[in-house]
Protein backbone atom coordinates (compact mmCIF):
# COMPACT_ATOMS: atom_id res chain seq x y z
CA UNK A 1 0.00 0.00 0.00
CA UNK A 2 1.64 3.16 -1.14
CA UNK A 3 1.34 6.44 0.68
CA UNK A 4 3.34 8.14 3.32
CA UNK A 5 2.61 6.99 6.84
CA UNK A 6 2.91 9.86 9.23
CA UNK A 7 5.07 12.90 8.75
CA UNK A 8 8.46 14.07 9.93
CA UNK A 9 9.03 16.76 12.49
CA UNK A 10 10.18 20.15 11.22
CA UNK A 11 13.86 20.31 10.31
CA UNK A 12 14.18 16.52 10.72
CA UNK A 13 16.47 16.17 7.70
CA UNK A 14 18.54 19.19 8.62
CA UNK A 15 19.09 17.97 12.16
CA UNK A 16 19.73 14.40 11.08
CA UNK A 17 22.34 15.70 8.67
CA UNK A 18 24.38 17.18 11.52
CA UNK A 19 23.91 14.13 13.72
CA UNK A 20 24.95 11.71 10.96
CA UNK A 21 27.97 13.77 9.95
CA UNK A 22 28.98 13.95 13.60
CA UNK A 23 28.64 10.24 14.28
CA UNK A 24 30.33 9.16 11.04
CA UNK A 25 33.27 11.56 11.32
CA UNK A 26 33.78 10.14 14.77
CA UNK A 27 34.47 6.75 13.18
CA UNK A 28 36.15 7.88 10.00
CA UNK A 29 37.97 10.98 11.16
CA UNK A 30 37.48 14.59 10.32
CA UNK A 31 39.82 14.16 7.37
CA UNK A 32 36.96 12.36 5.69
CA UNK A 33 34.49 15.15 6.21
CA UNK A 34 33.81 15.51 2.47
CA UNK A 35 33.25 11.79 2.00
CA UNK A 36 31.00 11.67 5.04
CA UNK A 37 28.97 14.65 3.88
CA UNK A 38 28.47 13.03 0.47
CA UNK A 39 27.37 9.80 2.10
CA UNK A 40 24.86 11.58 4.32
CA UNK A 41 23.58 13.58 1.38
CA UNK A 42 23.02 10.41 -0.61
CA UNK A 43 21.18 8.77 2.29
CA UNK A 44 18.84 11.74 2.48
CA UNK A 45 18.35 11.60 -1.29
CA UNK A 46 17.38 7.94 -1.09
CA UNK A 47 14.97 8.69 1.72
CA UNK A 48 13.45 11.48 -0.31
CA UNK A 49 12.82 9.08 -3.20
CA UNK A 50 11.80 5.99 -1.25
CA UNK A 51 9.79 7.13 1.73
CA UNK A 52 6.82 8.66 -0.07
CA UNK A 53 6.32 5.35 -1.92
CA UNK A 54 7.01 2.88 0.87
CA UNK A 55 6.00 5.00 3.82
CA UNK A 56 8.24 6.60 6.38
CA UNK A 57 10.01 3.85 8.36
CA UNK A 58 9.18 3.35 12.01
CA UNK A 59 12.59 4.56 13.00
CA UNK A 60 13.58 7.06 10.30
CA UNK A 61 16.77 8.08 12.10
CA UNK A 62 18.02 4.50 12.22
CA UNK A 63 17.13 4.00 8.54
CA UNK A 64 19.14 7.06 7.54
CA UNK A 65 22.05 6.01 9.70
CA UNK A 66 22.17 2.55 8.13
CA UNK A 67 22.04 3.89 4.59
CA UNK A 68 24.55 6.68 5.23
CA UNK A 69 26.94 4.23 6.87
CA UNK A 70 26.82 1.90 3.88
CA UNK A 71 27.26 4.77 1.46
CA UNK A 72 30.33 5.88 3.40
CA UNK A 73 31.76 2.35 3.41
CA UNK A 74 31.14 2.00 -0.33
CA UNK A 75 32.93 5.26 -0.97
CA UNK A 76 35.87 4.12 1.12
CA UNK A 77 36.13 0.83 -0.74
CA UNK A 78 36.02 2.62 -4.05
CA UNK A 79 38.96 4.68 -2.96
CA UNK A 80 40.70 1.42 -2.08
CA UNK A 81 42.15 3.00 0.95
CA UNK A 82 40.29 0.65 3.19
CA UNK A 83 43.37 -0.74 4.88
CA UNK A 84 44.94 2.61 5.42
CA UNK A 85 41.79 3.97 6.93
CA UNK A 86 41.35 0.98 9.17
CA UNK A 87 44.87 1.38 10.46
CA UNK A 88 44.34 5.04 11.06
CA UNK A 89 41.33 4.47 13.22
CA UNK A 90 41.80 5.05 16.89
CA UNK A 91 42.84 1.87 18.70
CA UNK A 92 40.00 -0.25 19.91
CA UNK A 93 37.54 1.54 17.73
CA UNK A 94 34.90 -0.69 16.30
CA UNK A 95 34.95 0.23 12.67
CA UNK A 96 31.45 -0.91 11.93
CA UNK A 97 29.30 1.52 13.81
CA UNK A 98 26.26 -0.07 15.42
CA UNK A 99 22.91 -0.07 13.68
CA UNK A 100 22.22 3.21 15.36
CA UNK A 101 24.20 5.18 17.91
CA UNK A 102 22.75 5.41 21.41
CA UNK A 103 20.76 8.58 21.89
CA UNK A 104 22.94 10.12 24.60
CA UNK A 105 26.05 9.57 22.49
CA UNK A 106 24.63 11.54 19.60
CA UNK A 107 24.69 14.74 21.65
CA UNK A 108 28.33 14.11 22.47
CA UNK A 109 29.21 13.54 18.84
CA UNK A 110 27.39 16.65 17.72
CA UNK A 111 29.27 18.75 20.26
CA UNK A 112 32.52 17.11 19.25
CA UNK A 113 31.92 18.10 15.64
CA UNK A 114 30.96 21.61 16.70
CA UNK A 115 34.15 21.96 18.71
CA UNK A 116 36.12 20.72 15.72
CA UNK A 117 34.51 23.36 13.51
CA UNK A 118 35.54 26.02 16.03
CA UNK A 119 39.23 25.21 15.64
CA UNK A 120 41.35 28.27 16.32
CA UNK A 121 43.44 27.63 13.22
CA UNK A 122 40.42 28.78 11.23
CA UNK A 123 39.29 32.37 10.82
CA UNK A 124 36.05 33.04 12.65
CA UNK A 125 34.01 33.46 9.46
CA UNK A 126 35.15 30.02 8.28
CA UNK A 127 34.23 28.54 11.64
CA UNK A 128 30.74 29.94 11.29
CA UNK A 129 30.34 28.65 7.73
CA UNK A 130 31.68 25.21 8.59
CA UNK A 131 29.50 24.89 11.68
CA UNK A 132 26.43 25.88 9.69
CA UNK A 133 27.26 23.39 6.96
CA UNK A 134 28.43 20.35 8.89
CA UNK A 135 26.57 20.67 12.19
CA UNK A 136 23.39 22.49 11.16
CA UNK A 137 22.93 20.97 7.69
CA UNK A 138 22.64 24.29 5.85
CA UNK A 139 23.35 24.29 2.12
CA UNK A 140 25.92 26.64 0.65
CA UNK A 141 23.09 28.77 -0.73
CA UNK A 142 21.37 28.98 2.64
CA UNK A 143 24.60 29.98 4.36
CA UNK A 144 25.21 32.66 1.75
CA UNK A 145 21.72 34.04 2.29
CA UNK A 146 22.09 33.94 6.06
CA UNK A 147 25.49 35.62 6.13
CA UNK A 148 24.74 38.07 3.32
CA UNK A 149 27.52 36.89 1.09
CA UNK A 150 27.89 35.02 -2.18
CA UNK A 151 27.75 31.27 -2.64
CA UNK A 152 31.23 31.39 -4.15
CA UNK A 153 32.54 33.08 -1.06
CA UNK A 154 30.94 30.50 1.23
CA UNK A 155 32.31 27.71 -0.93
CA UNK A 156 35.77 29.22 -0.71
CA UNK A 157 35.57 29.51 3.06
CA UNK A 158 34.42 25.91 3.38
CA UNK A 159 37.11 24.54 1.09
CA UNK A 160 39.84 26.39 2.93
CA UNK A 161 38.45 25.40 6.29
CA UNK A 162 38.43 21.73 5.33
CA UNK A 163 41.96 21.93 3.94
CA UNK A 164 43.11 23.56 7.12
CA UNK A 165 41.45 20.94 9.25
CA UNK A 166 43.22 18.19 7.32
CA UNK A 167 46.48 20.05 7.79
CA UNK A 168 46.24 20.47 11.53
CA UNK A 169 45.11 16.86 11.83
CA UNK A 170 42.79 17.73 14.61
CA UNK A 171 40.62 14.75 15.36
CA UNK A 172 37.50 15.33 17.35
CA UNK A 173 37.83 11.75 18.54
CA UNK A 174 40.69 12.93 20.70
CA UNK A 175 38.48 15.35 22.47
CA UNK A 176 38.13 14.77 26.18
CA UNK A 177 35.95 16.83 28.53
CA UNK A 178 38.91 18.98 29.58
CA UNK A 179 39.50 20.01 26.00
CA UNK A 180 35.89 20.85 25.55
CA UNK A 181 36.17 23.10 28.58
CA UNK A 182 39.24 24.85 27.19
CA UNK A 183 37.49 25.49 23.88
CA UNK A 184 34.15 26.30 25.34
CA UNK A 185 34.76 30.03 24.96
CA UNK A 186 35.43 29.72 21.25
CA UNK A 187 32.38 27.53 20.76
CA UNK A 188 30.12 29.89 22.70
CA UNK A 189 31.45 32.85 20.74
CA UNK A 190 30.49 31.16 17.49
CA UNK A 191 27.02 30.26 18.75
CA UNK A 192 26.54 33.80 20.02
CA UNK A 193 27.61 35.10 16.63
CA UNK A 194 25.29 32.81 14.72
CA UNK A 195 22.39 33.80 16.96
CA UNK A 196 23.08 37.50 16.58
CA UNK A 197 23.44 37.18 12.84
CA UNK A 198 19.95 35.72 12.80
CA UNK A 199 18.59 38.19 15.33
CA UNK A 200 19.95 41.38 13.85
CA UNK A 201 17.75 42.37 10.96
CA UNK A 202 20.65 42.49 8.54
CA UNK A 203 19.31 39.87 6.21
CA UNK A 204 16.05 40.40 4.43
CA UNK A 205 15.17 36.75 4.51
CA UNK A 206 12.97 36.27 7.53
CA UNK A 207 12.81 32.49 7.51
CA UNK A 208 16.50 31.86 7.26
CA UNK A 209 17.12 34.31 10.08
CA UNK A 210 14.77 32.44 12.38
CA UNK A 211 16.52 29.23 11.45
CA UNK A 212 19.88 30.69 12.42
CA UNK A 213 18.56 31.65 15.84
CA UNK A 214 16.93 28.28 16.32
CA UNK A 215 20.07 26.39 15.37
CA UNK A 216 22.28 28.47 17.65
CA UNK A 217 19.83 28.01 20.51
CA UNK A 218 19.52 24.28 19.90
CA UNK A 219 23.28 23.77 20.09
CA UNK A 220 23.68 26.09 23.06
CA UNK A 221 21.04 24.12 24.92
CA UNK A 222 22.89 20.93 24.07
CA UNK A 223 26.08 22.46 25.48
CA UNK A 224 24.30 23.78 28.55
CA UNK A 225 22.86 20.35 29.27
CA UNK A 226 25.94 18.32 28.47
CA UNK A 227 28.67 20.41 30.03
CA UNK A 228 26.68 22.12 32.75
CA UNK A 229 28.98 25.07 32.11
CA UNK A 230 27.53 28.23 33.64
CA UNK A 231 28.56 30.31 30.61
CA UNK A 232 26.59 28.06 28.27
CA UNK A 233 23.57 28.11 30.56
CA UNK A 234 23.69 31.90 30.76
CA UNK A 235 24.03 32.19 26.99
CA UNK A 236 21.00 29.98 26.53
CA UNK A 237 19.06 32.14 28.98
CA UNK A 238 20.07 35.20 26.95
CA UNK A 239 18.88 33.54 23.73
CA UNK A 240 15.51 32.73 25.34
CA UNK A 241 14.97 36.34 26.37
CA UNK A 242 15.97 37.64 22.93
CA UNK A 243 13.93 35.07 21.05
CA UNK A 244 10.89 36.03 23.13
CA UNK A 245 10.96 39.40 21.35
CA UNK A 246 11.60 38.04 17.88
CA UNK A 247 8.16 38.72 16.42
CA UNK A 248 7.55 41.98 18.25
CA UNK A 249 10.69 43.51 16.72
CA UNK A 250 9.21 43.83 13.26
CA UNK A 251 6.03 45.59 12.27
CA UNK A 252 3.55 44.04 9.86
CA UNK A 253 5.27 46.03 7.12
CA UNK A 254 8.67 44.59 8.06
CA UNK A 255 9.93 47.76 9.71
CA UNK A 256 12.09 47.61 12.77
CA UNK A 257 10.24 48.30 16.02
CA UNK A 258 12.50 49.61 18.77
CA UNK A 259 12.24 48.26 22.27
CA UNK A 260 10.48 51.43 23.38
CA UNK A 261 7.70 50.97 20.83
CA UNK A 262 7.26 47.21 20.98
CA UNK A 263 3.90 45.74 21.83
CA UNK A 264 4.88 43.86 24.97
CA UNK A 265 1.85 41.61 24.78
CA UNK A 266 3.51 40.06 21.73
CA UNK A 267 6.49 38.94 23.74
CA UNK A 268 6.59 35.20 24.23
CA UNK A 269 6.02 34.71 27.95
CA UNK A 270 6.95 31.02 27.82
CA UNK A 271 10.38 31.84 26.46
CA UNK A 272 10.87 34.57 29.04
CA UNK A 273 10.00 32.04 31.77
CA UNK A 274 12.47 29.59 30.28
CA UNK A 275 15.10 32.31 30.22
CA UNK A 276 14.53 32.94 33.89
CA UNK A 277 14.87 29.32 34.90
CA UNK A 278 18.11 28.95 32.93
CA UNK A 279 19.47 32.17 34.35
CA UNK A 280 18.77 30.84 37.85
CA UNK A 281 20.60 27.62 37.00
CA UNK A 282 23.52 29.60 35.55
CA UNK A 283 23.76 31.75 38.66
CA UNK A 284 24.20 28.83 41.05
CA UNK A 285 28.00 28.75 40.93
CA UNK A 286 30.47 31.59 41.37
CA UNK A 287 31.13 32.07 37.65
CA UNK A 288 30.13 35.40 36.17
CA UNK A 289 30.44 35.81 32.40
CA UNK A 290 29.35 38.45 29.93
CA UNK A 291 26.51 36.13 29.02
CA UNK A 292 25.23 36.27 32.61
CA UNK A 293 25.21 40.05 32.52
CA UNK A 294 23.71 40.28 29.06
CA UNK A 295 21.02 37.79 30.05
CA UNK A 296 20.33 39.81 33.20
CA UNK A 297 19.97 42.92 31.04
CA UNK A 298 17.53 41.20 28.73
CA UNK A 299 15.67 39.85 31.76
CA UNK A 300 15.42 43.34 33.19
CA UNK A 301 13.68 44.54 30.04
CA UNK A 302 11.42 41.52 30.15
CA UNK A 303 10.37 42.42 33.69
CA UNK A 304 9.20 45.93 32.88
CA UNK A 305 5.48 46.00 32.11
CA UNK A 306 5.97 49.11 29.97
CA UNK A 307 8.99 50.82 28.49
CA UNK A 308 8.47 53.79 30.80
CA UNK A 309 8.62 51.45 33.79
CA UNK A 310 12.09 50.16 32.84
CA UNK A 311 14.49 50.23 35.75
CA UNK A 312 17.24 52.24 34.03
CA UNK A 313 19.25 52.52 37.23
CA UNK A 314 19.69 48.75 37.37
CA UNK A 315 20.39 48.59 33.66
CA UNK A 316 23.18 51.15 33.91
CA UNK A 317 24.55 49.18 36.89
CA UNK A 318 24.64 45.99 34.81
CA UNK A 319 26.43 47.79 31.98
CA UNK A 320 28.98 49.06 34.49
CA UNK A 321 29.69 45.48 35.51
CA UNK A 322 29.83 44.41 31.88
CA UNK A 323 32.35 47.14 31.10
CA UNK A 324 34.54 46.05 34.00
CA UNK A 325 34.44 42.49 32.72
CA UNK A 326 34.86 43.35 29.06
CA UNK A 327 35.62 46.94 28.10
CA UNK A 328 34.01 47.10 24.69
CA UNK A 329 32.76 50.15 22.79
CA UNK A 330 29.50 48.28 22.18
CA UNK A 331 28.79 48.17 25.88
CA UNK A 332 29.75 51.86 26.12
CA UNK A 333 27.15 52.57 23.48
CA UNK A 334 24.39 50.58 25.14
CA UNK A 335 25.20 52.08 28.53
CA UNK A 336 24.97 55.55 26.98
CA UNK A 337 21.50 54.74 25.65
CA UNK A 338 20.41 53.70 29.15
CA UNK A 339 21.97 56.89 30.54
CA UNK A 340 19.94 58.88 28.03
CA UNK A 341 16.74 57.50 29.54
CA UNK A 342 17.99 58.02 33.06
CA UNK A 343 19.67 61.43 32.80
CA UNK A 344 18.85 62.72 29.33
CA UNK A 345 20.63 62.91 25.97
CA UNK A 346 23.30 65.39 27.08
CA UNK A 347 24.62 63.00 29.72
CA UNK A 348 24.56 60.17 27.19
CA UNK A 349 26.62 62.16 24.68
CA UNK A 350 29.16 62.83 27.43
CA UNK A 351 29.56 59.07 27.97
CA UNK A 352 30.22 58.50 24.29
CA UNK A 353 32.53 61.47 23.90
CA UNK A 354 35.84 59.72 24.70
CA UNK A 355 35.19 57.28 21.86
CA UNK A 356 33.57 59.53 19.31
CA UNK A 357 36.68 61.12 17.76
CA UNK A 358 37.55 57.68 16.45
CA UNK A 359 33.99 57.31 15.22
CA UNK A 360 33.27 54.38 17.52
CA UNK A 361 33.86 50.83 16.33
CA UNK A 362 34.72 50.78 12.66
CA UNK A 363 31.89 50.03 10.27
CA UNK A 364 29.38 49.79 13.10
CA UNK A 365 26.22 51.71 12.12
CA UNK A 366 24.68 51.85 15.59
CA UNK A 367 27.33 54.24 16.90
CA UNK A 368 26.62 57.14 14.52
CA UNK A 369 22.92 56.21 14.53
CA UNK A 370 22.80 56.70 18.29
CA UNK A 371 24.82 59.92 18.13
CA UNK A 372 22.43 61.22 15.50
CA UNK A 373 19.38 60.34 17.56
CA UNK A 374 20.79 61.94 20.72
CA UNK A 375 21.64 65.16 18.86
CA UNK A 376 18.18 65.20 17.32
CA UNK A 377 16.57 65.00 20.72
CA UNK A 378 18.71 67.93 21.79
CA UNK A 379 17.60 69.89 18.75
CA UNK A 380 21.08 69.82 17.15
CA UNK A 381 19.61 68.99 13.76
CA UNK A 382 22.72 69.81 11.75
CA UNK A 383 24.93 67.40 13.72
CA UNK A 384 22.11 64.87 13.88
CA UNK A 385 21.87 64.79 10.11
CA UNK A 386 25.61 64.33 9.76
CA UNK A 387 25.63 61.24 11.98
CA UNK A 388 22.41 59.74 10.64
CA UNK A 389 23.74 59.97 7.11
CA UNK A 390 26.96 58.36 8.25
CA UNK A 391 24.94 55.50 9.74
CA UNK A 392 22.94 55.11 6.52
CA UNK A 393 26.15 54.44 4.64
CA UNK A 394 26.99 51.61 6.99
CA UNK A 395 23.86 49.46 6.96
CA UNK A 396 22.30 47.37 4.22
CA UNK A 397 19.38 46.29 6.36
CA UNK A 398 16.12 47.65 4.96
CA UNK A 399 14.29 47.97 8.31
CA UNK A 400 17.28 49.80 9.76
CA UNK A 401 17.48 52.11 6.76
CA UNK A 402 13.80 52.92 7.02
CA UNK A 403 14.26 53.87 10.65
CA UNK A 404 17.23 56.13 9.89
CA UNK A 405 15.41 57.78 7.01
CA UNK A 406 12.47 58.47 9.29
CA UNK A 407 14.80 60.14 11.82
CA UNK A 408 16.26 62.25 9.01
CA UNK A 409 12.75 63.38 8.07
CA UNK A 410 12.14 64.37 11.67
CA UNK A 411 15.36 66.41 11.60
CA UNK A 412 14.28 68.13 8.41
CA UNK A 413 10.95 68.97 10.05
CA UNK A 414 12.73 70.25 13.13
CA UNK A 415 11.16 67.60 15.35
CA UNK A 416 13.19 67.04 18.49
CA UNK A 417 10.65 65.60 20.86
CA UNK A 418 8.93 62.89 18.85
CA UNK A 419 9.73 59.53 20.40
CA UNK A 420 7.54 57.50 18.12
CA UNK A 421 5.57 58.23 15.00
CA UNK A 422 1.82 58.40 15.62
CA UNK A 423 0.23 55.18 14.41
CA UNK B 1 -10.71 2.35 -16.06
CA UNK B 2 -7.53 2.75 -18.07
CA UNK B 3 -4.05 2.50 -16.69
CA UNK B 4 -1.37 5.08 -17.39
CA UNK B 5 2.38 5.01 -17.01
CA UNK B 6 3.88 8.23 -15.67
CA UNK B 7 7.50 8.62 -16.65
CA UNK B 8 9.36 11.31 -14.76
CA UNK B 9 12.19 13.16 -16.42
CA UNK B 10 14.19 16.02 -15.03
CA UNK B 11 17.20 18.04 -16.11
CA UNK B 12 20.44 16.43 -14.88
CA UNK B 13 21.56 17.89 -11.60
CA UNK B 14 24.24 20.46 -11.87
CA UNK B 15 25.12 23.04 -9.32
CA UNK B 16 24.95 22.45 -5.63
CA UNK B 17 22.86 19.55 -4.34
CA UNK B 18 19.60 20.41 -2.60
CA UNK B 19 19.85 21.15 1.09
CA UNK B 20 18.45 18.76 3.69
CA UNK B 21 15.66 21.26 4.25
CA UNK B 22 14.74 21.30 0.55
CA UNK B 23 14.85 17.51 0.38
CA UNK B 24 12.46 17.23 3.29
CA UNK B 25 10.11 19.61 1.49
CA UNK B 26 10.24 17.46 -1.68
CA UNK B 27 9.58 14.34 0.38
CA UNK B 28 6.59 15.97 1.99
CA UNK B 29 5.22 17.05 -1.40
CA UNK B 30 5.49 13.50 -2.79
CA UNK B 31 3.99 12.07 0.36
CA UNK B 32 1.01 14.41 0.04
CA UNK B 33 0.52 13.61 -3.62
CA UNK B 34 0.74 9.85 -3.24
CA UNK B 35 -1.34 9.93 -0.08
CA UNK B 36 -4.10 11.95 -1.71
CA UNK B 37 -4.37 10.01 -4.95
CA UNK B 38 -3.86 6.61 -3.38
CA UNK B 39 -6.85 7.29 -1.18
CA UNK B 40 -8.85 8.34 -4.23
CA UNK B 41 -7.89 5.03 -5.85
CA UNK B 42 -5.93 6.64 -8.70
CA UNK B 43 -2.53 5.23 -7.87
CA UNK B 44 -2.06 1.61 -8.87
CA UNK B 45 1.64 1.52 -8.14
CA UNK B 46 3.56 4.48 -6.79
CA UNK B 47 6.52 3.03 -8.65
CA UNK B 48 10.04 3.89 -7.74
CA UNK B 49 12.84 6.33 -8.29
CA UNK B 50 15.75 5.38 -10.51
CA UNK B 51 19.41 5.55 -9.59
CA UNK B 52 21.41 7.95 -11.65
CA UNK B 53 23.60 5.55 -13.57
CA UNK B 54 22.98 2.29 -15.42
CA UNK B 55 23.96 0.26 -18.48
CA UNK B 56 22.75 0.49 -22.05
CA UNK B 57 22.69 -2.57 -24.30
CA UNK B 58 22.28 -1.76 -27.97
CA UNK B 59 21.18 -3.98 -30.84
CA UNK B 60 24.78 -4.83 -31.73
CA UNK B 61 25.23 -6.31 -28.31
CA UNK B 62 27.45 -3.47 -27.13
CA UNK B 63 27.09 -2.51 -23.52
CA UNK B 64 27.89 1.03 -22.49
CA UNK B 65 27.56 2.96 -19.31
CA UNK B 66 24.40 4.94 -19.39
CA UNK B 67 22.07 6.61 -19.36
CA UNK B 68 23.02 9.28 -21.79
CA UNK B 69 24.43 11.89 -19.48
CA UNK B 70 24.40 14.49 -22.24
CA UNK B 71 20.63 14.25 -22.47
CA UNK B 72 18.65 17.34 -21.59
CA UNK B 73 16.49 15.35 -19.26
CA UNK B 74 17.22 12.14 -17.46
CA UNK B 75 14.81 9.43 -16.47
CA UNK B 76 14.16 9.79 -12.77
CA UNK B 77 11.30 7.49 -11.89
CA UNK B 78 7.87 6.15 -12.76
CA UNK B 79 4.41 5.45 -11.36
CA UNK B 80 1.31 3.67 -12.61
CA UNK B 81 -1.99 5.50 -12.38
CA UNK B 82 -5.54 4.51 -13.19
CA UNK B 83 -8.02 7.01 -14.54
CA UNK B 84 -11.06 7.03 -16.85
CA UNK B 85 -9.26 9.04 -19.56
CA UNK B 86 -6.30 11.23 -20.43
CA UNK B 87 -7.93 14.34 -19.01
CA UNK B 88 -8.35 12.70 -15.63
CA UNK B 89 -4.80 11.32 -15.75
CA UNK B 90 -3.53 14.80 -16.58
CA UNK B 91 -5.23 16.17 -13.50
CA UNK B 92 -3.28 13.71 -11.37
CA UNK B 93 -0.06 14.59 -13.23
CA UNK B 94 -0.53 18.31 -12.80
CA UNK B 95 -0.71 17.87 -9.03
CA UNK B 96 2.45 15.73 -9.02
CA UNK B 97 5.61 17.29 -7.52
CA UNK B 98 7.64 15.97 -10.47
CA UNK B 99 5.83 18.48 -12.68
CA UNK B 100 7.56 21.27 -10.81
CA UNK B 101 11.12 20.36 -11.65
CA UNK B 102 10.82 18.26 -14.81
CA UNK B 103 8.44 16.71 -17.28
CA UNK B 104 5.98 13.85 -16.92
CA UNK B 105 5.33 11.68 -19.92
CA UNK B 106 1.90 10.08 -19.70
CA UNK B 107 1.29 6.89 -21.70
CA UNK B 108 -1.77 4.70 -21.60
CA UNK B 109 -0.97 1.03 -21.08
CA UNK B 110 -2.13 -1.02 -24.08
CA UNK B 111 -3.42 -3.80 -21.82
CA UNK B 112 -2.21 -6.66 -24.04
CA UNK B 113 -2.05 -9.08 -21.16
Amino acid sequence: MPGATGTLVDHFFRHEYGRLVAVLTRSLGLKRLDLVEDAVQSALTQAMQTWPRRGIPDDPAAWLFRVAKHAALDALRREQTWDRIRDALRPGADYEPAERPPEDQVGDELLRLLVACCHDALPVESQVALALKAVCGFSVGEIARALLTTQANVQKRLTRAKEKLREVEFEPAALVPDQLASRLDAVLTILYLIFNEGYAATSSDDLIRQDLCQEAARLTLLLAEHTEAAAAQALFALMCFQAARFDARLSAGGDLVLLADQDRSRWDRTLIEQGWSWLRVAARGDVLTRYHLEAALAAEHGLAPTFAATNWQRIVGLYDQLLRLEPSPLHVLNRAIAIAYLHGPQAALACMEPWTPRGGPKGYPYWPATLGELHRRLGHFEQARHYLEQALELTQSLPERHLLEQRLRWCAAGLAHVEAEPA
Amino acid sequence: MAKFLFVYRAPPMDGPPPSPEQMQAVLAAWGDWIGKFAQAGSIVDAGDGLKETGRVLNSKGVVTDGPFVEAKEVLGGYSIIQAPDYDAALKVAKACPAAQYGSIEIRELAGYN
